[in-house]
């Protein structure tokens, strides 16, 4: 009996060498789990409906409470969840404009704000909780520049306003919602913070809970 | 929503194929797996402008994208760019000529080695190498839907295939000869 012919070193074939691997079933079903979510959030009115109808969406959303507030003149709270909520709506639309400055470093992120605003917003990676910093940008609230500090929680995006409040003292977290998201806000050390997010409010409460703790 | 029914006929059969190059990219199950979810996150919104190519190559060029941008983050040095001017196109003689399958127990032991030899040398390549051999050999991709995923002309596909198979085959060498 002959043996028959031994591989020899370079005597390979990478289409039948090497492993073709294939997606397990787990991710499979995460997929699909998160199209589902998806075409969830595709269904809102308000966003990736097209850009132009969602900012014109936004636009009137913003009129009409100007109108409103000649009116009825609801709270400052109330002005500023739609104004920051506005803000969030107009970073998520367009893609090219999410960041001005994005990466999960915080030394990134930080020295960036540095001359493009009067004051330093705190900036904290919260990866190692699952809410991993994404990237900064600027943003205007209530007629001043503020800081846009975006966080990432799985699949979606949380918007954490910053700017400075110093005459106040520090108050405890708010929540609500407004048009399906969750709004949050505080006061700490001279500094307030909103937090927006199309994630669960129990998702945005853990978040506020780490800031808050830090 | 219209064309997005079609999202999972069309997209869904490539998810292996998605799976294969995020995980030779990634060099794990773990982060490929969160690759190409993302990767199918972003397909799914960017959907309209899939309109009627060919959903493989389209696909790919997504978790392409997903994967680089997760490597920037976490291994930046996997993605340095490539001067490919160094590539000088070199007369190889056809590598990797198949040998016939035996059902003798020595050489399927070998076989299995073999595989993991060549598993191992072609996750150490450098990912503009790694990548194109990928979509060539494991996918079957023509050079030209090679060229629009890796966003490089015909002529780069090509010398880098050449190339990555020449340093495959030196690191194939190397790892017998330290072997035995």
């Amino acid at each position: 009996m002959t043996p028959g012919p031994r591989p020899e070193p370079g005597d390979f074939e990478i289409a039948r060498d090497a492993t073709y691997y294939r997606a397990s079933d787990a991710l499979r079903e995460r997929i699909d789990a998160s199209l589902d979510e998806e075409g969830r959030a595709r269904r809102r009115p308000m966003l990736r409906r097209g850009l132009a109808l969602a900012a014109a969406f936004v636009a009137v959303g913003v009129m009409s409470w100007n109108l409103a507030l000649l009116q009825a003149s609801p709270s400052r709270d109330e002005m500023f969840a739609r104004e920051v909520l506005a803000a969030h709506v107009r970073s998520l639309m367009s893609p090219g404009r999410q960041y001005d400055v994005e990466s999960s470093d915080q030394h990134t992120v930080k020295p960036w704000f540095a001359g493009k605003l009067d004051f330093t917003p705190p900036v904290r990676d919260l990866a190692a909780d699952g809410y991993p910093l994404a990237g900064g940008r600027l943003d205007y609230v209530d007629g001043r520049t503020v800081a846009e500090l975006t966080y990432r929680r799985r699949l979606h995006a949380v918007s954490l306003f910053v700017w400075p409040e110093s005459r106040d003292p520090d108050s405890a977290a708010k929540s609500r919602t407004l048009n399906g998201y969750s709004l949050a806000t505080w006061r700490k050390g001279g500094v307030r913070f909103w937090a927006v997010t199309d994630a669960a409010p129990a998702e945005l409460s853990r978040f506020v809970e780490l800031l808050e703790a830090g | 929503m219209g064309r997005h029914s079609d999202f999972a006929p069309s997209v869904m059969p490539h998810l292996d194929a998605a799976f294969n190059l995020a995980r030779w990219l990634t060099r794990n199950d773990h982060d490929a797996e969160d690759v190409v979810q993302e990767a199918f996150v972003r397909a799914y919104r960017f959907f309209d402008s899939l309109k009627d190519s060919d959903a493989r190559p389209w696909l790919l060029a997504i978790v392409r994208n997903t994967a680089y941008t997760w490597l920037r983050k976490n291994r930046p040095a996997d993605v340095v760019p490539l001067d490919d001017t160094s590539l000088i196109p070199e007369d190889m003689p056809t590598l990797g000529h198949s040998a016939p399958s035996d059902s003798n127990p020595e050489v399927v032991l070998l076989q299995s080695a073999n595989r993991k030899l060549v598993n191992q040398a072609l996750e150490d390549l450098p990912v503009p190498f790694r990548e194109v051999l990928v979509m060539r050999e494991l996918e079957d991709m023509s050079y030209k839907e090679i060229a629009a995923v890796a966003e490089i002309p015909i002529g780069t596909v090509m010398s880098r295939l050449s190339r990555g198979r020449e340093l495959l085959r030196q690191a194939l060498e190397l790892r017998l000869r330290r072997a035995s």
